[in-house]
């Protein structure tokens, strides 16, 4: 309250803001003249109503003009319309009329008290915003801390394997045997190729702006997504047992392919390799009013209940296991957080009776 | 007995360069590496390879610039090795006149295939076959060109007319990507608009009547951003 004043005249009003609080006060002014003289032709014993008109007009005044001028201005003229053109002598200014100094007095508070509230309003208008831009600037520090958090772990594990791998062979050439050297080079391949998929995690992340966290969406046909998805993790998991279900609309909707592709490649991996699903992994997609749900649904090993809160924040370990105990569940997740919030999805995780479910929605409009 | 291809490889990292060379080596090709633009281009005049495996991240000339050149004065299959995540360039490269390109990074199985492919089509007018086979099949899938007829499992399929002209298209290209704005171009001639949007919904229909998961499909393939393949005729 007290800094209110100082910012109000700080605020520099700018030329097209003093026209446009000059236009609403004059447009108030004619306009409770008018009404004014409706009340003064039709009920003239009633004088007070047209008081209580300008008095309402005057909390209108100051509640859609910037500042406290136009209100006191208004009132002045309230003042003096009342006195000029309702009081007895008509058309005539008088004030020694009893009462008249108090009528001022109070039209005057009002209009301050109103003009206070509304640069109050705006104040807080614009704390709020500023305070939305804090977190979501927080927000954004997190993401990218747990990211950098998850990355380092996983990409250590797979190196610490090729480098280990790579000097056992050239430290022991002559006296390992052909079978030990194939298992070696196995492991080496096995690795690099992680290696690779979480690379290729890391680059679809730079595919979203820094500063915005938005991304370049054009509208995809959502079959064709996820017919490419599964080629692409075909490539790796050659002999994924999968179970597709498309609707049987032709359906588009925005998005950037190539992370969509990522997401999903993302969950059916984890489906995989972590669930230990018995049975073919199910991707469902399914059109709702104004979005399209993806789920991704296994039959393996759930996951524990108190990871199911912060599956998706990119912690790669819980108290209860080792941090190596698997490679890289953090990383993938927190990445198809990061991407499904840049489309204005939303991602879950839940558990149902024989494994677990990944379900992400996309909005069919930007 | 297959003559012996020559390959022309262009490439600047070295670790890629040899595998390439030791892999396309043990399968009988005949292989020849250039670490930079400008060799690979006096190269290409040279020997006249067969095919030219071509590296768009190049250190002294710009990929793109390469395939425009060569393609001022050859009509030598070239397949662009490109790096993941950029469609806009691989589609470029191809409407520049490139035949194919591949991702890195690939597998070897993958790239012996498209380069069989690559000059089977390269090869076709040289050794003066017909253009195309009259029959294209693919699992269940036949198409014959000359009677109009497109059928799956012996069962008839009903195309528009689009339809019709669209798998046409892909089956007597099979094996390669073509891109939005090639087949549009074709299609519907060169007057249409960029919005492949009316392409894409052609494709979903086909796609509901030619593959039995949309989803899945065994046939006709996306490439997002870039264009459709259409699975390699059987022999």
């Amino acid at each position: 309250m007290k800094t209110l004043p100082k910012k109000f005249f700080k605020r520099k009003s700018k030329p097209q803001d003093v026209a446009k609080n000059i236009l609403i006060t004059s447009c108030f002014t004619i306009l409770a003249t008018i009404v004014a003289f409706w009340f003064f032709y039709t009920v003239p014993e009633q004088s007070a109503n047209i008081v209580l008109v300008y008095i309402t007009t005057l909390v209108l005044v100051s509640r859609f003009t910037t500042g406290y001028i136009y209100g006191i201005t208004f009132s002045l003229i309230g003042v003096i319309c009342v006195n000029y053109l309702f009081t007895y002598p008509y058309f005539n200014l008088n004030f020694t009329l009893t009462g008249y100094p108090i009528t001022f007095l109070f039209m005057l508070i009002i209009s301050i008290t109103i003009s206070t509230m509304t640069s109050q309003i705006i104040e807080q208008n614009e704390i709020i915003l500023e305070r939305e831009k804090l977190l979501m600037e927080a927000e954004k520090e997190k993401m990218r801390a747990n990211l950098l958090r998850s990355v380092s772990h996983d990409l250590r594990t797979p190196l610490t394997g090729i480098i280990g791998n790579t000097s056992t062979y050239i430290d022991n050439a002559e006296t390992l045997s052909e079978h030990e050297k194939t298992d070696i080079v196995k492991q080496i391949n096995d690795d690099s190729n992680w290696l690779l998929h979480m690379v290729e995690n890391l680059l679809s992340v730079t595919r979203i702006e820094e500063t915005s966290m938005k991304i370049a969406t054009s509208m995809e046909s959502v079959e064709e997504v996820i017919a490419e998805a599964i080629m692409r993790l075909r490539k790796r998991i050659p002999d994924v047992a999968l179970n597709v279900q498309v609707p049987e609309t032709f359906l588009m909707i925005p998005m950037d392919a190539m992370l969509i592709e990522q997401v999903i490649i993302n969950l059916v991996e984890n489906a995989v390799d972590h669930a230990k699903s018995t049975l073919p992994i199910d991707l469902t997609v399914i059109e709702h009013q104004d979005s399209v749900a993806f789920h991704v649904k296994d039959y393996g090993i759930g996951i524990a209940p108190e990871r199911l809160s912060s599956i998706f924040d990119g912690s790669p370990y819980t108290p209860q296991t080792p941090s190596d105990i698997h490679k890289g569940m953090g990383i993938g997740l927190s990445i198809c957080k990061t991407i499904i919030t840049a489309h204005n999805g939303s991602i879950t995780a839940a558990n149902h009776e024989n494994g677990c479910l990944f379900t992400f929605i996309l909005p069919k409009e930007n | 007995m297959n003559p012996k291809y020559s390959v022309l490889l262009i490439e600047d990292e070295e670790s890629i360069r040899s595998f390439i060379s030791t892999t396309l080596k043990s399968q009988g090709y005949k292989i020849t590496t250039a670490a930079c633009g400008q060799e690979g281009l006096h190269l290409c005049a040279s020997l006249c390879p067969d095919i030219i495996l071509l590296d768009l991240g190049l250190p002294d000339i710009d990929g793109m610039t390469i395939i425009a050149k060569l393609r001022e004065w050859s009509s030598t299959p070239i397949i662009v090795i490109s790096a993941r995540s950029h469609e806009q360039e691989k589609a470029k490269a191809l409407d520049l006149g490139a035949d194919d390109y591949i991702t890195k990074p690939f597998g070897t199985v993958e790239l012996l295939a498209r380069i069989r492919t690559s000059l089977r089509h390269g090869n076709q007018f040289a050794v003066g076959n017909t253009p195309y086979a009259p029959i294209y099949r693919h699992k269940e899938l036949m198409i014959d060109y000359d009677k109009h007829l497109v059928t799956l499992a012996g069962e008839m399929i009903h195309l528009t007319q689009i339809e019709y002209k669209l798998i046409t298209l892909l089956a007597q290209n099979s094996g390669k990507v073509l891109t939005y704005s090639y087949i549009m171009e074709k299609i519907w001639g060169p007057y249409i608009d960029n919005n492949n949007q009316i392409l894409r919904v052609n494709m979903a229909n086909i796609r509901r009547k030619i593959e039995k998961n949309p989803a899945t499909p065994e046939h006709v393939f996306t490439e997002i951003g870039i264009g459709y393949r259409m699975a390699e005729c059987e022999q």
